[in-house]
């Protein structure tokens, strides 16, 4: 049933939203090369950046224009600033949303959904090729991000900024079940709410609100909160883009997995024993 | 043996407490314009949903095309619908619209999309987006899409809603066209008898979830049709003075204690003297003849008066 695949790219291509989430991503990489540090969202930071160096950060504070940031950047040394990108991943995070919105949540508060599920394909079929139509975006997504930071830093900041072809594409890869996990999450969140509205209001804060929820318990309740930081999507993203150690690859790859599969079973259940309004 | 399209065995959806289908039985055969009617909330698009898979049933099961409820993956390309109102992207064009759901059903010929839009008289504006169009624009562009893939079987719950007269009319023309000449089955429902009488050849009445009355137009014609009713406790030998002693067989026995006459219209004396003269008892003789809308409302009423 490919054919369903071909349906959503013939529609997705008609409007502007998926050439926005690519101009997006052309956009946050222009910005992160020429000043020369990885834009993010949340409570991470650039693992090549020292946050106790005072005097560093003094200077990067009063920087005032990208140009003055990319000069103190500059000033600190070379380093991997590609690696550093694939780090805030999590960025991709609300472009995911906007895939699974034109995918997914269109055919829901359309109600489009009726035609195909009454005459076309079952609604395990529909799960299942609605779910494979967005892990293929956002894979081709994650990857031009990859691939052309790579070489747009290549071009503006010249290889003292760069790692090897090799490496970038490695620590892509091994992100992956991680971001397979979100990005079921977020198919599960349509599945079970069934509205864009409510799918927005939950998906958009939802990174955040879980990061400052369990900061908050922590804090209070002065718990050891490493468990958190080490498997929490978005440092979790950010650590296996500078760490080599296999067993901590291995357990994000296991934890993405144990994602993929809870989130797709409680989303396809859910959607399995819905009435279609 | 008549071709079975679709038939109900004791189908049942409930929601909670709440009955919205209670041991449906229909059978619609090949050729049916089969128009289901019911007051808004008798559980017409309940009917529509299960059979269509759009919600689950509770209870019983349902044969379609030959297959049954739990294995319609095969069938489910021969089957057109249009449930509730259309639905379709906003946003994409009307002949976009259908190329999604042409690539969707795996439509090769491209050319059959233009020709369902001609048979709809949308061609003028398939290259208009969805969004702008009217409800009756919508509502035809909903057909269009039902029958596409050159359906076996399609499925349309109040499609005539919103339209203007003459939309009305151009629809039920397509109708009668989809069923003469490409011998597609129709499922079709609607709250107003009037209209679906001018299309459906076969009529089931529903009220509260549960079937009143299944029956041809040519029964629905009889019923309605100007005639006296005899209310009598002999029935049987009521029925024989109407054979013997005023020669007519043009009678229809309605229950234990009714007869419909649809001669001696105009000679009502004539019938009470021949039964009375046989020690008939006759509780009632009174002419009758009924519109479709007062049909319907008397059917209702007696559902609510058994209840």
């Amino acid at each position: 049933m490919i054919n369903m695949i071909k349906a959503d790219f013939f529609r997705i291509l008609k409007g502007k939203a998926i050439y926005m989430i690519f101009l997006v991503v052309i956009i946050l990489g222009i910005v992160s090369a020429v000043g020369i540090s990885a834009g993010h969202i949340g409570i991470s930071t650039s693992s090549n950046i020292d946050v106790n160096d005072a005097e560093f950060m003094k200077k990067l504070s009063a920087a005032k224009t990208l140009k003055d940031v990319r000069n103190v950047m500059k000033s600190g040394g070379e380093f991997p600033l590609d690696k550093d990108v694939i780090g805030q991943n999590i960025n991709l995070y609300y472009l995911f949303i906007v895939v699974v919105v034109i995918i997914l949540c269109v055919d829901f508060s359309n109600k489009s959904i009726k035609n195909t599920l009454s005459s076309a394909i079952t609604r395990k079929k529909y799960y299942y090729f609605k779910t494979i139509t967005i892990f293929a975006i956002c894979t081709v997504l994650v990857l031009f991000n990859t691939y052309f930071f790579y070489f747009l830093n290549i071009l503006i900041n010249g290889k003292g900024f760069s790692s090897s072809l090799l490496d970038v594409t490695k620590l892509t890869i091994i992100q992956l079940p991680l971001i397979y996990g979100i990005i079921s999450l977020l198919i599960c969140f349509v599945f079970v709410l069934k509205k864009t509205s409510l799918f927005n209001a939950i998906a958009i804060p939802f990174i955040m609100a879980v990061q400052l929820l369990v900061i908050g318990i922590t804090s209070l309740f002065r718990l050891d909160a490493s468990w958190f930081y080490n498997y929490e999507f978005q440092f979790a993203l950010s650590k296996l883009s500078s760490s080599i150690d296999s067993s901590y690859i291995i357990k994000c790859s296991l934890l993405g997995l144990f994602y993929i599969v809870l989130f797709n079973v409680i989303g396809y259940y859910s959607f399995k024993n819905t009435e279609i309004k | 043996m008549k071709n079975v399209v679709l038939r109900t065995n004791n189908l049942t959806k409930k929601y909670k407490d709440f009955v919205a289908l209670n041991n449906i039985n229909i059978t619609i055969n090949k050729g049916d314009i089969y128009g289901l009617i019911g007051k808004n909330g008798a559980g017409k698009t309940t009917l529509m949903k299960v059979i269509t898979t759009l919600t689950k049933k509770t209870s019983g099961e349902f044969l379609l095309l030959g297959k049954t409820d739990d294995d319609l993956t095969l069938i489910k390309g021969r089957v057109g619908c249009l449930i509730e109102n259309a639905s379709f992207f906003p946003n994409l064009t009307a002949y976009d619209n259908l190329k999604y759901y042409a690539i969707q059903k795996g439509i090769v010929d491209v050319n059959q999309i233009d020709e369902v839009l001609n048979l709809v008289e949308l061609s003028d504006e398939k290259h208009k987006k969805f969004k702008t169009f009217s409800l009756g624009m919508k509502q035809r562009l909903g057909i269009a899409y039902a029958i596409l893939d050159n359906p076996d079987f399609i499925i349309l719950d109040e499609p005539i809603n919103g339209l203007d007269p003459i939309g009305i009319s151009n629809l039920r023309d397509i109708f009668k066209r989809l069923n003469e000449e490409k011998n597609i089955t129709i499922l079709i429902s609607s709250h107003i008898l009037s209209e679906l009488y001018m299309v459906a050849n076969r009529f089931c009445f529903l009220e509260k979830g549960r079937v009143i009355k299944e029956l041809t137009k040519s029964e629905l014609d009889l019923e309605c049709s100007k005639c006296l009713v005899i209310r009598t406790d002999d029935v049987k030998a009521a029925c024989v003075v109407l054979e013997r002693d005023l020669k007519t067989d043009n009678y229809k026995v309605i229950s234990d204690n009714e007869i419909r006459l649809y001669d001696y219209l105009e000679h009502t004396d004539k019938v009470n003297k021949a039964l009375i003269k046989k020690d008939i008892n006759v509780m009632g003789l009174y002419e009758t003849g009924i519109t479709l809308e007062d049909y319907f409302k008397d059917l209702i009423k007696e559902v609510k008066c058994n209840d």
